[in-house]
């Protein structure tokens, strides 16, 4: 039995002397050899394949889908422990990443009861391969396919760009950014082990037998979301029609709560996103003021203005589509996200914006076509030429700005979230889009004048829009406090969450919001009120109300972000 | 039709792109080796059974292995323990084997007090050379070892006759004295001799469970699974203080006061005795001292229990019925009974009522002591601390000669008496009688009861040695010598786990650096001592497993039938005892005591009751909550050392501490949910977030053991019997975390 090479060498002496090397490189090498495969005999067939049946044989259907049906993950709540063996079984099985520690599936907690009869249900959940799945709609891409057969909703890895806007369509939290690889993963039932009818890694994995795999029709499934029924403390089911049933003999008492419930934690902040927002609103709102200040005042109110007008709102535009950038995990592939146009908002707003600064760039160009001919002595085209396509051109980017902008909203509203609702975003969007759109004309007026050589009646343009700035903005900061009346609200709603956030623990960018656009506003009304105010005084204040005004918008859109705070499947104690 | 030029599909392919690097890598394939689909690039060219390394359940975990090595594992769907079922834990076995802080070379510390990287050589040096001083300098009794329930049987002999009949130390234990101690004394008072008496199966054929302070969906989820797996609608009783998981799936739960369970079950023992509920033909034929029991008992009525328990006596009544008229009956108990001020007590009041009701050597019965560590069990028998190897006794002069001529030692080197239990050694150092303690893959430093002063013990001492899989243990990091050890998966030997089925691991991972199994450690170091000689027959593990055969000759243990390790690997591992000539099927139950003899001479088991105790510590109006401590999550192992490994079950547990506190108290003290609360004993101090539920009654908390500082709370109250040290009761206060607790 014993190994010749392992039997010792005798010591030479017994005395005491110290251990000769030798003995310890032997062990050394032992240890690096692997003796199971030697050793042991081979139990298992090398070429047995899917595992005995019988394990898991009532866990999954006999037949496909038929029309109308589709297969769903049942979770039976009387025989889910909280042993969280499925997640690591589905972690292990499916080659999830071990150092990011990526999991497909959790497992969370709902509690309540009273005293006398407490309750605890652990819950576990993964992808619900909803009939209306908002990670595909909202996919710009088209990374996401709904199978026509089994409804498996399967994410194409190589095709996601890593925009990461399913990670907020999805309201359970099922899309898996990978940073490593800059996109989303998910769940897809194991669908290569149903093809093989091989349980799933989380239906093969549970001890108890609560997960399971059943057809359930579709019509039955929007009836049940119709009448909110999926898990007490889960998000509306009415928003994805999600397909897995949870059942249980033991009815939840009425006061059950998710054990993370009191939980108020800030969102991912998406900085890119954030500028991109901002950015974009400013850039479109110059645009649109230098349209329709040359309509109510004709554009001579704008005068020299309008070359330096158009260059600071293009230059403004180009970094908000440059800062999106950023925001996505392969970048690489941007110009696929055009694709989900049927569907995805994203997809809208890229095209919209794509156009917008198309036609920016050209606009803003034709500014610059007069001066720059004259200068290097080249023919000057017509005027009256520049101004039909100066007209015509205003129109397209004013048009596809503001509908880029309604895209921006409809994007955020589609997520269901009441922090992002559509009153709330399109007043933040558009007002946002106003106020910096004004006060970067305001900034270019001033520029311009000095340049031009103090033309009296651009500064006074500018001088007449301080006001109506001041107006818009006081208008923004308060419409943005509406959301502390909800600090009253009863019960710890998702408008009160965000509100407690706001107040806790993201309080700084809360101050740095109000105070940044007080004083933007304070600064307009300080030179509002002083008339006679020297040209270069002018230009400093205004360029100091615009960069605070900026600052206070991009702090609202940081909490815009970040104090979201949706509906998601329970969680378990603890962070 | 011509097919599109290559361009245009390549334009497609660009634009909406199906397949690629980023969809190969989540690819699966068929594994073989019945194990089903695995991801690609990870199916095995070989597949091999190993039971798993964390808890004493004992699961078969199937390695899946290329060329030699482990690349993924699942759960052996021929193996009876677990059915190709695991926990997180198991799941995760071959995670904390990676780990970045895993110990590669000894480390010593230095003139300036840092450890730095030694040689082997000048490592195994440093060991003998100021161990043998402090031995010369103080004697024999002035060094010990702490030892463990977490390594191979092999090794823990090895240890323990080096220890013992190599260096001449005295006093050796191990962390089973945290978690086993009781039900070995128990056993052995009752039934002569450390013997769980039951195999799994026993779960699936009851007609009435019941468990006492075992949240076994928790704490060992694929028992759990066998209890699913009862077709009889067993009536389940879960008897603990909180409504835990497995509370939540009783029949019947029990919330009692915390420490009030002596009481309530002799109470039932008196109500089963005035009904008649008992089996009387049974008690006559095969126990002794019914009399003295009954008489112990009969003060005990239902409104007494109710009275001490908080119980309403009709809940008292109906658990008294279900024992009593149950007819496969078996009741199991883990740390609840365990960790108590009266532990053995408690349990023999368990073992008693499977006595009298009849309820033992029958399937699905049993007194039933559920074990912690993957091979407690191996440590009980083998670990020569306690007891003399296999079960022996050191005071016997007949029991050390046999040993020694098994050994092939001379008798003098065994010693008379046995070693000091885990606390005593720690009031020795604390006395200064021991300067000198080597530890085992345990971690004193977190798990020891009043913790923040068992550190101030190990930084007492002249020499520690650490023998580790990682650096970073809070016990490794006070070490003057550090060990660097290879862990489970990286060698060979066998666990026995809580249904006594010694089962085997494998070597299927490269330790890294120069790590080494402990067996070699050990070997090196008697090496090293010069006792090299002494140890020839321990050539290996599997000869050391011949040995162990030897010596449980004639020992309940008896395990002399099993031929080698081949052996154990075919059967699926097998339960002791399997006296040689004897035979066995493969996923063979059995359990013991089918003829109703016991190993005590007289061949009877004794019914052994005593009074109920108060708690050493009760609750004040300063301090008026009982802190009640336990496993927070199946994903969590202990003090963490590997599972904290694994990211994947870290993402399982909360990474900060949590308090239970009922919603009521929690109001009263103004605690909100989810902020910092202060929890403090007379003894320390703990900051954890509130997490106000009913699982928890009024005026009880409840706290994970696994973070660090629960410990610093515990009160230091032992078994007088056992010496386990009683972590389920100790009296806290509970405040909002201020102002000035933040700065601190």
């Amino acid at each position: 039995m014993v190994d010749a090479s392992l039997v010792l060498p005798k010591p030479a002496s017994k005395k005491r002397e110290p251990v000769r090397l030798p003995l310890v490189q032997h062990y050394l090498r032992e240890q690096q050899r692997l003796t199971a495969v030697e050793r042991f005999s081979q139990r298992h067939e090398a070429d047995a394949l899917a595992p005995d049946a019988r394990y898991y044989r009532d866990l999954l259907p006999l037949e496909k889908p038929g029309p109308g049906q589709q297969l769903a993950f049942q979770v039976d709540l009387d025989a889910c422990s909280g042993c969280k063996a499925c997640v690591t079984a589905c972690h292990l099985l499916n080659g999830l990443d071990d150092e990011e520690g990526e999991t497909w599936r959790s497992v969370g907690l709902l509690h309540g009861g009273t005293p006398e009869a407490p309750v605890q249900q652990t819950v576990t959940t993964a992808c619900h391969h909803c009939v209306d799945p908002a990670c595909m709609k909202g996919c710009p891409v088209g990374a996401y396919e709904k199978d026509p057969v089994t409804g498996i909703v399967k994410h194409l890895d190589d095709q996601c760009i890593g925009c990461q806007y399913c990670t907020l369509t999805c309201p359970y939290e099922v899309p898996q950014y990978s940073k490593k690889r800059g996109i989303v993963r998910k769940c897809d039932m194991c669908s290569d082990r149903l093809a093989e009818g091989e349980a799933p890694a989380c239906v093969q994995a549970c001890p108890n037998e609560a997960i399971s795999i059943r057809i359930v029709e579709t019509k039955r499934v929007l009836e049940d979301a119709a009448g909110e029924a999926f898990l007490p403390g889960a998000p509306s089911p009415t928003i994805t029609v999600p397909t897995t049933t949870y059942k249980s003999r033991r009815p939840l008492p009425r006061n059950v709560l998710p054990a993370d419930f009191h939980r108020v934690r800030s969102a991912h902040r998406h900085t890119p996103l954030v500028f991109l927002l901002v950015l974009t609103q400013l850039s479109v709102g110059a645009f649109v003021a230098d349209l329709v200040l040359g309509k109510l005042g004709g554009y001579a109110t704008l005068g020299v203005a309008r070359p330096y007008q158009s260059l600071l709102a293009l230059v403004m535009g180009l970094l908000a589509l440059g800062a999106s950038v950023f925001h996505l995990g392969r970048p690489q592939y941007a110009f696929r996200a055009v694709l989900g146009i049927r569907t995805s908002w994203m997809s809208r707003e890229c095209l919209a914006f794509g156009l917008f600064a198309g036609s920016a760039v050209a606009y803003a160009s034709l500014f610059w076509v007069e001066p720059l001919t004259q200068r290097f002595g080249l023919p000057v085209p017509p005027a009256a030429l520049l101004a039909t396509l100066r007209n015509a051109l205003g129109l397209v980017v004013a048009g596809s700005g503001v509908l880029g902008v309604l895209c921006s909203m409809m994007l955020y509203k589609v997520t269901a979230r009441r922090w992002w609702s559509a009153a709330r975003t399109s007043s933040r969007f558009f007002l946002t889009a106003a106020v910096l759109g004004l006060s970067t004309t305001n900034v270019a007026l001033i520029v311009a004048s000095l340049v031009e050589g103090r033309d009296s009646a651009v500064r006074a343009t500018a001088f007449g829009l301080l006001h109506p700035l001041a107006l818009l903005a006081c208008l923004k900061l308060a419409l943005d406090c509406e959301i502390f009346l909800h600090l009253k609200d009863r019960g710890l709603g998702e408008l009160r969450r965000t509100a407690l956030l706001l107040v806790g623990e993201l309080r700084p960018y809360s101050l740095l919001r109000f105070g940044a656009g007080a004083l933007g506003v304070l600064v307009l009304l300080l030179v509002g009120a002083t008339p006679g105010i020297e040209a270069e005084a002018q230009l400093a204040s205004s360029v100091t109300a615009w960069a605070l005004l900026l600052a206070g918008e991009i702090c609202e859109r940081v909490l815009f972000f970040s104090a979201q705070s949706a509906p998601k499947m329970p969680g378990a104690v603890g962070p | 039709m011509k097919a599109p030029p290559k361009l245009v599909t390549g334009a497609l392919e660009l634009l909406h792109q199906r397949q690629g690097p980023l969809t190969r890598e989540l690819l699966r394939e068929p594994g073989g080796f019945g194990i089903g689909q695995v991801p690609a690039g990870k199916k095995p060219d070989a597949t091999t059974t190993a039971v798993c390394g964390f808890c004493s359940t004992g699961c078969g975990l199937e390695v899946h292995l290329q060329a030699g090595e482990a690349v993924g594992l699942s759960p052996a769907r021929d193996y009876s323990v677990n059915f190709g079922m695991a926990c997180p834990k198991g799941w995760e076995a071959l995670a904390p084997l990676r780990a970045k802080d895993r110990a590669t070379t000894p480390l010593l510390r230095n003139e300036r007090g840092v450890l730095v990287p030694a040689t082997w050589d000048r490592a195994l040096e440093a060991f003998t050379r100021r161990m043998k001083a402090i031995i010369e300098k103080h004697g024999p009794e002035s060094v010990a070892w702490l030892g463990t329930g977490q390594i191979p049987t092999e090794e823990l002999a090895l240890l323990g006759a080096f220890a013992k009949f190599g260096m001449g130390v005295v006093h050796g234990d191990g962390n089973t004295r945290q978690c086993m101690a009781t039900a070995v004394v128990a056993y052995k008072q009752s039934f002569g001799f450390d013997a769980p008496p039951y195999t799994y199966e026993d779960f699936e054929q009851s007609d009435v469970i019941v468990l006492v302070g075992s949240n076994l969906c928790i704490a060992h989820p694929i028992l759990w699974e066998h209890v699913c797996r009862n077709p009889h609608s067993p009536e389940i009783v879960v008897i603990d203080p909180r409504r835990t998981e497995t509370a939540m799936n009783a029949t019947l739960h029990l919330p009692l006061a915390p420490k009030s369970d002596l009481t309530l079950f002799y109470a039932v023992t008196h109500h089963l005795i005035s009904r008649g509920w008992i089996d009387r033909d049974f008690i006559d034929a095969h126990t002794t001292g019914f009399e003295d029991l009954a008489r112990q008992v009969s003060s005990f009525s239902l409104a007494h229990a109710a009275a001490a328990t908080g119980l309403p006596t009709e809940q008292i009544a109906r658990l008294a019925q279900l024992i009593g008229t149950g007819k496969r009956v078996s009741i199991w108990w883990t740390m609840g009974v365990n960790q108590s001020h009266e532990a053995v007590r408690t349990a023999q009041a368990l073992i008693n009522l499977a006595l009298i009701t009849g309820n033992i050597g029958r399937p699905g019965t049993g007194a039933n002591s559920i074990t912690g560590q993957c091979n407690a069990m191996g440590s009980r028998l083998f670990s020569n601390t306690t007891n003399l190897l296999g079960g022996r006794d050191f005071t016997n002069p007949e029991h050390r000669a046999t040993v020694a001529k098994t050994l092939g030692i001379p008798v003098e080197r065994i010693p008379d008496r046995p070693s000091l239990a885990y606390d005593q050694i720690m009031e020795g150092i604390l006395r200064g009688k021991i300067k000198g303690l080597w530890i085992v893959a345990t971690n004193t430093a977190h798990s020891w009861i009043n913790q923040a002063d068992a550190v101030e013990v190990l930084k007492r001492l002249d020499f520690l040695v650490v023998q580790d899989m990682y650096t970073t243990t809070e016990t490794a990091s006070l070490a003057h010598l550090v060990l660097p050890a290879a862990g489970w998966g990286e060698k060979e030997g066998t666990f026995i786990n809580s249904e006594r089925r010694i089962g085997l691991l494998k070597k299927v991972s490269r330790a890294p650096g120069e790590a080494l199994a402990d067996f070699s450690i050990i070997k090196l170091l008697a090496e090293a001592w010069g006792v090299g000689d002494l140890f020839r027959r321990f050539s290996d593990p599997e000869a050391t497993f011949q040995l162990l055969k030897e010596l449980s000759r004639g020992q309940p243990c008896d395990i002399t039938g099993i031929e080698d390790y081949a052996m154990l690997d075919d059967k699926r591992g097998i339960q002791w005892p399997l006296r040689e000539g004897e035979r066995v099927v493969a996923q063979s139950q059995r359990r013991l005591f089918a003829d109703g003899t016991f190993f005590h001479a007289d061949g009877r088991a004794k019914l052994i009751a005593d009074d109920p105790r108060p708690v050493p510590e009760t609750t004040s109006a300063e301090f008026p909550f009982v802190l009640l401590t336990g496993r927070g999550s199946s994903s969590q192992w202990h003090t963490q050392t590997r599972t904290a490994k694994s990211a994947v079950l870290r993402r399982l547990y909360p990474s900060e501490p949590y308090v239970e506190v009922s919603p009521d108290d929690a109001e009263r003290l103004a605690i909100e949910p989810g902020t910092w609360v202060i929890v403090e004993s007379r003894r320390g101090m703990l900051r954890a977030r509130a997490h106000p539920t009913h699982v928890v009654r009024p005026g009880q908390v409840f706290v994970p053991m696994h973070y660090a500082k629960a410990n610093q709370l515990t009160f230091p109250a032992f078994d007088p019997h056992s010496r386990q040290p009683s972590y389920k009761h100790c009296a806290v206060r509970l405040r909002p975390v201020e102002a000035a607790d933040q700065a601190t």
